[in-house]
């Protein structure tokens, strides 16, 4: 059964501006779209090694202040613009890697649209969970 | 409602264009006891590749009882009760026994904007001609401005080469009259359309793609339409208004404009110097600090109040040519002020216009905004979509958003700006004692 958060990864990733996403934390990516990363556009392979170093250390951050409400973080490395929408209250976030010269104020509103379907899917899966018998 | 109106608001987020248009139609509908006497149809440009606007009107009139009357064209995102999208198609589907509809279109309005108003009004002005109800609304949709590719640069804003500016800016009208390529003349045409039609309450709005400004489709019936200006007009006996507010603030940085273009479209000189230079020297910017890397962030916070026969035009200049800046309207010459604009100004201008229809009870309402607010706010949008919302509550609701907007009404002047809110609401106006 395929899972609805990579769907939303899936759906995310067929805009143009999108280069890769993923839902991820420290050290770990925890769900990545359909096709893993050969859905991925070809142009990051080349970057995606010290992207991802980079983004350990951004979630380092993260895990600091995400229970404080930090919501949003971004860099950019390159030619690329790194966007993390964290989920409230954890230490995972909605990534997603762009070109620098794209329009950000687009993506973020898709992006936002994004994280709350992620948030809804995470919160079902957890009502689930916890009306299932031992 | 007790005037027995029923509007629907749908939308689809679907990538195929048929399927898209199949289900925006169905979703507009459903609710509808009687057949829509129109249906609004924006969508953002993504169809473009995934099957083509010709494809998604079909999935329509797959749909949509034949007849209705239908426009729009595509748009760099929407708000509606459903929430925020910059990806995605939606329509608001109107029925009401106490209403008349007409819709008129003209074609090449970027080469002869004159006459393509001249055609789309008399096709509203004869539709509506044997109404007897006395409250007037036009929604005028213009297509907007789409950028030429410069050989070795692509599509930029920001062209640095001398050689290339100074083709374009020769150029500029031979490429607006033989390819269409260069600004949209909407408030061109927005002027002429409530010249000819004063009684009129209007709002305007521009088409665009993704802010790229490559492409951008209008939506006549079963039409995919370029370079076109489409109409709807209403004549009901509901109550409505319109009202534009932006949230640009005049700073104290003033200067002249000393030299335009013959058509009055390309700012030459300030202060008898390079435009350019000068207005990076006036802001305390470094030497080349504005170009196609920074231009998103940094000229659209700092737009300028134009004078266009002694009104004000506060807009966002769009394109750098060497030593020249480009407006996306037509201006006069003389004094003008650098505005500035903030998160929480363009906030509070939305407060201000829903605060202007505080008497009224909305049936359904049809606003226009500015992409650059997108730009600005970015996810933050979504408090613009909740005070919305919280306006017209259950009523459905619209916001497009646009590449250059603006209202008119009989009791205002007309209005045309960038990064503004226009908001045009139907219902009952509530009798003050």
């Amino acid at each position: 059964m395929q899972d609805p958060i990579a769907n939303v990864l899936d759906d995310l990733l067929k805009l143009d501006d999108i280069l890769a996403c993923m839902v991820a934390r420290r050290n770990m990516i925890s769900v990545m779209p359909t096709d893993s990363t050969d859905s991925f556009k070809p142009e990051i392979n080349q970057v995606w090694d010290i992207i991802k170093r980079a983004m350990d250390d951004v979630f380092m951050v993260i895990g600091e202040y995400s229970q404080t409400g930090l919501g949003e973080m971004d860099f950019r490395l390159q030619d690329y613009e790194v966007l993390f929408y964290v989920f409230p209250d954890t230490e995972n976030a909605l990534v997603a890697i762009v070109p620098a010269l794209a329009n950000k104020g687009l993506i973020a509103v898709e992006m936002e649209n994004s994280r709350r379907e992620i948030c809804k899917i995470m919160d079902e899966n957890e009502k689930e969970k916890m009306t299932v018998p031992a | 409602m007790e005037s027995g109106l029923e509007a629907c608001l749908g939308m689809s987020r679907k990538w195929d264009a048929r399927e898209a248009g199949r289900e925006v139609a169905k979703s507009s509908i459903l609710n509808l006891n009687e057949p829509p006497k129109f249906f609004l149809l924006f969508s953002t440009i993504h169809y473009e590749a995934d099957g083509g606007f010709q494809e998604l009107l079909k999935g329509v009139w797959d749909v949509l009882p034949k007849g209705t009357p239908l426009i729009g064209g595509t748009v760099a995102g929407f708000l509606n009760n459903y929430g925020c999208y910059t990806r995605g198609v939606t329509a608001l589907a109107v029925s009401c026994p106490g209403m008349d509809v007409a819709i008129g279109f003209g074609n090449n309005t970027k080469r002869n904007p004159k006459k393509a108003v001249k055609k789309s009004v008399s096709m509203i002005k004869n539709g509506l001609s044997n109404s007897r109800y006395k409250n007037k609304f036009l929604l005028n949709f213009v297509s907007g401005a789409s950028v030429m590719k410069i050989p070795g640069q692509g599509y930029t804003r920001v062209v640095d080469s001398g050689f290339m500016s100074k083709f374009i800016m020769q150029a500029f009208g031979i490429s607006q009259y033989l390819l269409q390529k260069g600004v949209g003349r909407e408030d061109e045409i927005f002027e002429e359309t409530a010249n000819k039609l004063p009684d009129y309450h209007m709002i305007l709005g521009t088409s665009i793609d993704d802010h790229k400004g490559i492409n951008n489709y209008q939506f006549y019936n079963d039409h995919v339409l370029t370079n076109a200006v489409v109409n709807l007009g209403i004549a009901t006996d509901m109550d409505l208004d319109v009202c534009t507010t932006h949230g640009m603030k005049q700073s104290d940085v003033h200067f002249k404009i000393t030299k335009l273009s013959r058509n009055k479209h390309i700012i030459k000189e300030i202060n008898h110097k390079p435009a350019r230079q000068e207005l990076s020297d006036i802001l305390d910017w470094p030497k080349d600090f504005l170009n196609d890397k920074t231009m998103t962030h940094t000229i659209i916070y700092y737009p300028i109040s134009l004078k266009r026969h002694g009104r004000e035009v506060p807009v966002v200049m769009p394109f750098i040519l060497k030593d020249s800046i480009m407006t996306p309207c037509v201006i006069d010459d003389g004094e003008v002020s650098i505005l500035t604009v903030s998160g929480d100004k363009i906030i509070e201008a939305l407060d201000k216009n829903l605060q202007s229809f505080q008497n009224f009870t909305p049936a359904f309402g049809l606003c226009s905004t500015c992409m650059t607010i997108l730009d600005t706010l970015g996810n933050q949008i979504n408090i613009v979509r909740d005070k919305t919302s919280s306006f017209f509550k259950d009523t459905p609701f619209l916001m497009i958003f646009c590449a250059g907007e603006g209202t008119y009404s009989p009791r205002k002047e007309i209005t045309y700006a960038n990064m503004s809110f226009n908001i045009s609401a139907f219902g009952k106006q509530r009798q003050l004692f």
